[in-house]
């Protein structure tokens, strides 16, 4: 398999002084299911913002064959998507169809073409019939649905997701989990950021784990890392606090979102 | 009351018309030669107002919409006008016209002050029963595409467009810090009131600036390069040029004073005919 996301020794430091990313080095195959895990603030959204050109860190980076620089840039931003952690970020039109084929008609495709992209996008995330509506009146779950639409409208090779099921009710995150196998079955290239380890197991092929030291301490295939308890503990997604097992209350390291027994 | 109101006054679409069918160019052009006209109208030409109304009610004729529609969307609107006219007539300086007193306070109304109200008041209402029409038969992107093929400078477009959208999202945060100071307020001097809303106002601007920022990448890494694309092809037709024409001569002949010139022809042409 080709790498078809090649990351080395990346580093970011954002105008303040603060550090943003340590010398960051990974690959990623095509059709393979990434997810990036880490504790707040460990650069997870940073790595992404740079991968997308929005943010220019130090290091080299290579998409699909092109090193990520301002002449590739465009071609780069057509060939992998990302959607945004808020959707009322990336919801800006007045209805959903007009938001969803923004990407399309941007790209330069006629109407016709934008509007069948567009149809195929939203009927991929569940939300046909929906073009027409009001994108700032549609609920947080279907806000979600459609920023993913407005990416896979422009059928991209490669889609990174920023914290995709944060704000979701369970009903809302079981409809995203299952856009996401669809897209895995797709042989979509899929990044995800988040801290929902529920998600991670469900969905990831391998498991990217940031440090607070903002860089990666453990790449590894979902069992492995998940499995891993002291790696876990250490960047601080294991947390200890009280919790309910049935009637009985107590206290112990635990993960959220993974069942266990006592 | 914004969340209810302003999506319901801001372009929304009513059913298929011959009005909502025309360019947005057309409709641009025509209403905005309208509302100029009106505008410059001096008020004591009652009898042109009349008929910018007639012509305001032929178009809303052919764009279907019921009066019940109308009149409900401009009855939100003139209050605000009335608001701010109501309080001309006891304010501008001239003749007396009458006294009100109340208490102690005596209130001169002038006849110089009802003649600006009523100036402010029909054209404030013609001008908002045409924006009524226009919203109701033109949809927003429509609307600024619209202006964008009149060459309207991109950036006013823009900032229409993000206005529109994020003007719902912007009231919510408000909303959002209005109720989480209210909850934690149990009564203050009015100048830590002041204080606490200034940092409000700071919070919701910085807010805003790091959303706008957000919007900006997101629109970018969606191949915005400042060119407003929509999926409807626009193309004038027969049909806008006539209505454009249609509007642009019938509001010469009430600007030139063709239409008094008219009456005061057949008055001539009575009294001919009553001579013979």
């Amino acid at each position: 398999m080709a790498g078809i996301i090649k990351i080395s020794n990346l580093s970011y430091r954002y105008p303040d002084g603060t550090l943003g990313l340590n010398n960051v080095s990974f690959d990623v195959e095509e059709g393979e299911t990434l997810v990036i895990i880490g504790a707040n603030g460990t650069g997870k959204s940073t790595l992404f913002m740079n991968l997308m050109g929005i943010l220019d860190g130090i290091g080299n980076i290579e998409i699909i064959g092109l090193p990520l620089n301002k002449i590739n840039l465009k071609e780069i931003r057509q060939k992998m998507g990302m959607v945004f952690q808020n959707p009322d970020d990336q919801l800006f039109c007045p209805t959903v169809l007009d938001d969803v084929s923004f990407g399309p008609l941007n790209l330069g495709w006629d109407s016709s073409q934008a509007i069948t992209a567009s149809q195929k996008a939203l009927a991929l995330v569940d939300m046909e019939g929906y073009e027409l509506r009001t994108s700032h009146h549609l609920s947080f779950g279907e806000k979600k649905r459609a920023a993913i639409a407005t990416v896979l409208s422009m059928n991209p090779r490669i889609l990174l997701l920023d914290e995709p099921t944060s704000g979701l009710d369970p009903r809302s995150v079981s409809k995203f989990i299952n856009i996401l196998y669809t897209l895995k079955f797709q042989r979509q290239t899929l990044l995800i950021v988040t801290h929902d380890i529920f998600l991670t197991q469900e969905i990831a092929d391998r498991v990217l784990v940031f440090s607070e030291e903002k860089s990666p301490v453990a790449i590894g295939s979902y069992k492995e890392i998940l499995n891993n308890y002291d790696l876990l503990l250490k960047n601080n997604l294991v947390h200890q606090h009280r919790h309910r097992h049935e009637e009985v209350v107590h206290e112990h390291e635990h993960r959220h979102g993974y069942m266990h027994e006592h | 009351m914004f969340k209810i109101v302003l999506p319901e006054l801001l372009f929304m679409k009513s059913t298929d018309n011959l009005l909502e069918s025309l360019d947005p160019r057309a409709k641009i052009v025509s209403y905005f030669a309208i509302v100029l006209c009106v505008v410059l109208t001096p008020i004591t030409h009652l009898r042109d107002f009349a008929l910018y109304f007639l012509l305001a009610l032929a178009i809303s004729f052919l764009s279907r919409i019921t009066p019940k529609q109308i009149l409900k969307k401009v009855c939100i609107l003139i209050p605000f006008v009335l608001f701010v006219a109501m309080f001309v007539p006891f304010v501008k300086e001239g003749h007396i016209c009458c006294s009100l007193e109340i208490g102690i306070f005596r209130l001169n109304v002038t006849y110089e002050g009802i003649w600006t109200f009523l100036n402010i008041m029909v054209k404030s209402s013609l001008s908002i029963l045409l924006l009524v029409i226009a919203s109701s038969t033109t949809t927003f992107p429509d609307f600024l595409k619209g202006m964008d093929l009149l060459h309207i400078p991109r950036l006013i477009i823009m900032l229409m467009s993000f206005m529109y959208r994020y003007i719902f999202v912007i009231l919510d945060e408000a909303r959002r810090l209005i109720r989480a100071r209210s909850l934690r307020y149990f009564g203050s001097r009015y100048r830590e009131q002041f204080r606490v809303l200034g940092y409000m106002i700071g919070v919701l601007f910085i807010r805003t600036f790091e959303r706008a920022e957000r919007i900006y990448h997101a629109m970018i890494l969606r191949g915005f390069g400042g060119e407003i694309r929509s999926l409807k092809r626009f193309k004038l037709s027969y049909k806008d040029i006539l209505f454009i024409i249609g509007t642009i001569v019938y509001l010469a002949c009430i600007v030139s004073g063709l239409v008094h010139k008219i009456e005061h022809m057949k008055v001539n042409n009575t009294h001919l005919w009553q001579g013979l």
